[in-house]
């Protein structure tokens, strides 16, 4: 539950508000949970949570969000001290509101979609995308052709000039990538990652020419990593809609030129679909906490189109979140699965995993693996695998991360005693 | 060479200089060199990526942990520690994890990087930290050398007799002392084996571990240590003696001792009367010295009543008070510690015309000797004879060590007296910061009461008492004591500033113990 605060001390000051002497009026049914609290002084705060969001309101002049009364009020309902009773006024108005304003909102989004945007604007973006992939095209064949050992020495700039055009070109998502480049070559094994990289760029821009001969998925695979994204309300009306049980199997937050993107990984229990659900958030405003690690739930989700469709909203929830494991796999089993979306989608840099049976190992450098009851081993990528090794003790775990080429990241483990723990 | 090192290779030192190998597997299409290379680096990049097998190297799973013989806290408890250790209430920790390791529990292995972490920083958490972290959490200590405190250092430290032999100085006391309380002829053997060799600190801090096991036994060793080079051997040695029953020097401190005390009777109104006539000594010599007995003992400077420092005579004679045994004096007035303490003390060779009454300034350097010796000897009736007597009124730190003479039924009451005694005088706080925790029962009543009487007086310095009481009173006072503080809190606005503090944080306690209960 403290997961959802937006930061420590808000967790804390829950703590000390979700004591049943605070509260009035409390109540619950299956969708809210609602109260009012003394605050200090004489004010009186309502506090108002939607469980299927969840989303949160309360009177109280707090910037955080959700506040410490919502967070306790929540506290409280899970320690089964609120009991269930008719809404008073308040909260029906308010959770009425909601419905409303969502549905308002789905119309506007329907009409946005309907009318279409300017033809001309976009025709003129495209030929600046082509322009500008031709260019970044010739300085990748100018890197191969004069040798990558410069590289070694190069100075920064020599990539963010790159990025620079590309991002004048209207290719903002090329632009982050040609940039992080950089680091590359200060680690050791860089001549080969870089050449991997400057090829996957090569093959992104050829088959940006030669879209139009592309099946449609691919061609949208290719446009979005070239950097046309597609709105949400397209992806909400024409998107791929998938309803299942969703395990959430963990989230990573990275921030990056003062944003903060969060990733959720997802896969449907039925179907075996991973999904990545991605939000983001400028500074000091709170992310998307409405899917939490280690719970599974009733969801319609809402695929962005490609070839290997992945990133997807939540259309709409059928039921509160409930804790559950997620089922997991053996090593050569994901890296089928693995192979398989790769092939759809050769530039697919984060797959979801999660492993049974999992269990920590060492290879004689030290490098730290984890290896299945079969005896096949992923390379972790990790700077602190001390709460990994602490829970697991050596044995077998449930294990879910991320998949890159560099290694698995972990992100949750579920144990026999100690359940779900965030890595 | 494999394929794709050969584009490797070939890329690094560039097109220009060298043709990109060939790929019969790639499309041929037309374009030039350094193209070429790209489009087929590409294809073998995704065919390593999608065609990785698992790792051949064959990594070693790590060895498991040890089985665990404690069951894990139970769940509330678990989330309690994970909150204090995001920082809520975080002084509680010593405690959580003394009853967590008490009621036979160990902490989940979740929480172990994070505790393992604190211990890193705060030595004293690393007791505590060790008796509740379970075989997992040395199992993890062992896998980081950040954390390697933890092992071989909780109940049953780790080092044999090489530990000895090779150890940091540290090391070697824990396993002198170690031995010290098992085989303590064993250990003053291995000891007198090194001593002329160890450097003068180290000699001090091996004999510093003959506490532990101290018998007659030890007196050859501890008096040829009078005569050490070093100041500090030498006054340990001389402690450490005046701690031994029936040493030759404790006859030798008790036979200065009585030429400085001496019991007068005369007949007052027709009834017997005892005075103990002070004589301090004269002059210092060496065998003084010799025994402990500094030319300027600690405290001699300090002011005393009247205007004057304690001044040396006086001190002279607190010192080898305290360094009697207190069976001379029982055998010298025949008489119980009680009635002993009680007698009217006065200066040697004064008119009888003051009336018999304790004259001050002597009065308190006697008992001051006695209550230091009550302290060294570890002596129950003396100590409960100087706390009932109510002789000593202005030394609260003395008093307050006395208390942990006493058995453990009677130290609550007897804490609880001195607190009603002292009541209301800064000695209170400095009286309370020497009884360690938990407070409970009479004693725990008592500090409420000081703390209500406190918070009613108005005054800025009855506000800055009663805040520094509360800071004090968080951690030691029994959780139960909310309950009784509660009405004070509850006065609005006037309610003074620490006390809803403390009684959070002695409710947080209360649940928190309540949680570790089996």
């Amino acid at each position: 539950m403290l997961g959802l605060a937006p930061d420590a001390a808000s967790a804390k000051a829950a703590g000390g508000v979700a004591k049943p002497g605070k509260w009035g009026g409390t109540g619950c049914d299956d969708e809210a949970v609602w109260g009012e609290c003394r605050g200090s002084g004489k004010s009186v705060y309502r506090t108002g949570v939607d469980l299927t969001e969840p989303a949160y309101r309360c009177t109280c002049p707090s910037r955080k969000f959700p506040c410490k009364h919502a967070l306790g009020l929540l506290l409280m309902w899970a320690d089964a001290v609120v009991e269930g009773g008719p809404r008073p006024g308040w909260v029906a108005e308010w959770v009425e509101e909601r419905r409303e304003r969502a549905g308002r909102a789905a119309r506007r989004r329907a009409a946005a979609a309907g009318r279409g945007r300017d033809p001309k604007t976009a025709e003129r973006r495209e030929q600046r995308v082509d322009d500008g992939l031709a260019e970044l095209d010739q300085w990748l064949r100018d890197q191969v052709a004069h040798g990558l050992a410069q590289a070694e020495k190069a100075p920064y700039r020599l990539w963010d000039d790159a990025a620079r055009r590309l991002v004048d070109a209207q290719a903002g998502a090329l632009a982050g990538q040609v940039r992080g480049l950089a680091a590359i070559p200060r680690r050791p094994g860089w001549p080969g990652r870089l050449l991997e990289e400057y090829a996957l760029l090569r093959l992104l821009v050829r088959a940006h020419q030669r879209r139009d001969e592309l099946p449609e998925g691919l061609r949208d695979t290719v446009r979005s990593r070239v950097g046309f994204t597609v709105p949400q309300e397209d992806v909400l009306s024409g998107g791929e809609r998938v309803r299942d049980l969703w395990c959430v199997l963990g989230s990573r937050d990275t921030a990056q030129d003062l944003l903060t993107t969060r990733r959720v990984w997802l896969r449907g229990r039925r179907t075996g679909r991973p999904a990545l659900v991605l939000s983001f958030a400028a500074p000091g405003a709170s992310l998307d906490a409405s899917l939490v690690t280690g719970t599974q739930v009733d969801a319609e989700l809402a695929f962005y189109p490609g070839a290997q469709p992945l990133r997807a909203l939540v259309a709409g929830r059928y039921g509160a979140a409930e804790p559950a494991v997620p089922g997991g796999t053996a090593v050569r089993e994901f890296l089928d699965e693995h192979a398989a979306a790769l092939a759809k989608d050769p530039w697919l840099d984060r797959w979801p995993a999660a492993l049974e049976n999992a269990r920590p190992a060492r290879a004689e450098g030290g490098g730290l693996y984890v290896i299945d009851g079969a005896g096949d081993a992923l390379p972790l990528r990790t700077g602190d695998p001390w709460r990994l090794l602490a829970l697991s003790g050596g044995g077998p775990v449930t294990l879910s991360g991320e998949w890159s080429p560099r290694g698995l990241r972990p992100l949750a483990a579920w144990h026999e005693t100690e359940g779900t723990v965030v890595l | 060479m494999s394929a794709w090192n050969e584009h490797v290779t070939a890329a690094l030192l560039g097109t220009e200089r060298r043709d990109p190998p060939v790929l019969p597997e790639a499309p041929a299409e037309a374009g030039d060199r350094a193209g070429r290379l790209l489009d087929q680096a590409a294809l073998l990049a995704v065919r390593r990526r999608a065609g990785l097998v698992p790792s051949g190297a064959a990594p070693e799973p790590v060895a498991p942990a040890p089985v665990e013989d404690r069951p894990v806290v139970p769940r509330a408890a678990a989330a309690r520690l994970r909150r204090i250790l995001a920082g809520e209430q975080t002084r509680v920790l010593p405690e959580w994890l003394g009853a967590a390791a008490e009621r036979g529990y160990r902490v989940p292995a979740q929480a172990l990087p994070d505790l393992l972490e604190r211990g890193r920083g705060d030595r004293a958490l690393r007791p505590p930290i060790a008796r509740a972290a379970g075989r997992r959490g040395v199992w993890l200590a062992l896998q980081n050398t950040d954390w390697a405190y933890l092992v071989g250092s909780g109940d049953d430290p780790g080092g044999g007799p090489e530990m000895w032999e090779t150890g940091t100085r540290n090391r070697r006391v824990a396993y002198l002392t170690r031995l010290r309380s098992t085989e303590p002829e064993r250990a003053r053997e291995l000891l007198r084996e090194t001593w002329a060799k160890e450097s003068a600190p180290d000699r001090a801090a091996f004999l510093a571990a003959f506490e532990h096991g101290l018998s007659p036994a030890d007196e050859e060793f501890l008096e040829a240590a009078l005569e050490d080079r070093g100041k500090d051997v030498r006054q340990l040695a001389a402690d450490l003696l005046a701690r031994l029953p029936g040493s030759a020097y404790g006859a030798r401190m008790a036979a200065r001792a009585r030429g400085c005390l001496a019991a007068e009777t005369r007949t007052v109104r027709g009834r017997r009367r005892t005075r103990i006539a002070v004589d301090p000594p004269h002059a210092h010599d060496e065998e003084m010295a010799r025994d402990g007995i500094p030319f300027h003992p600690s405290g001699s400077f300090a002011p005393r009543g009247a205007g004057g420092p304690v001044g040396t005579r006086a001190a002279w004679l607190r010192e080898i008070l305290a360094r009697t045994p207190l069976s001379t004096w029982t055998e010298l007035f025949e008489l119980p510690p009680m009635e002993i303490v009680c007698l009217p003390v006065g200066a040697a060779g004064e008119p009888s015309s003051r009336k018999g009454a304790v004259s001050e300034s002597e009065g308190r350097d006697v008992h001051i000797g006695w209550a230091r010796a009550a302290l060294a000897q570890r002596d129950g009736a003396w100590a409960r004879a100087l706390l009932k007597g109510g002789v000593m009124v202005d030394e609260p730190e003395a008093l307050a060590d006395l208390l942990s003479v006493l058995p453990d039924g009677e130290r609550d009451a007897a804490a609880a007296d001195l607190i009603r005694w002292v009541e209301g005088r800064p000695d209170l706080l400095r009286l309370l910061e020497r009884v360690p925790g938990p407070w409970a029962g009479p004693l725990a009543e008592a500090v409420v009461a000081a703390l209500t009487a406190s918070a009613a007086r108005p005054g800025r310095r009855d506000e800055h008492l009663v805040t520094r009481l509360c800071r004090l009173a968080d951690q030691r006072l029994e959780p139960a004591a909310a309950a009784r503080l509660a009405p004070l809190a509850e006065r609005g606005d006037a309610a003074p500033l620490g006390v809803a503090e403390l009684i959070a944080t002695l409710r947080f306690r209360d649940e928190m113990l309540k949680e570790l209960t089996p």
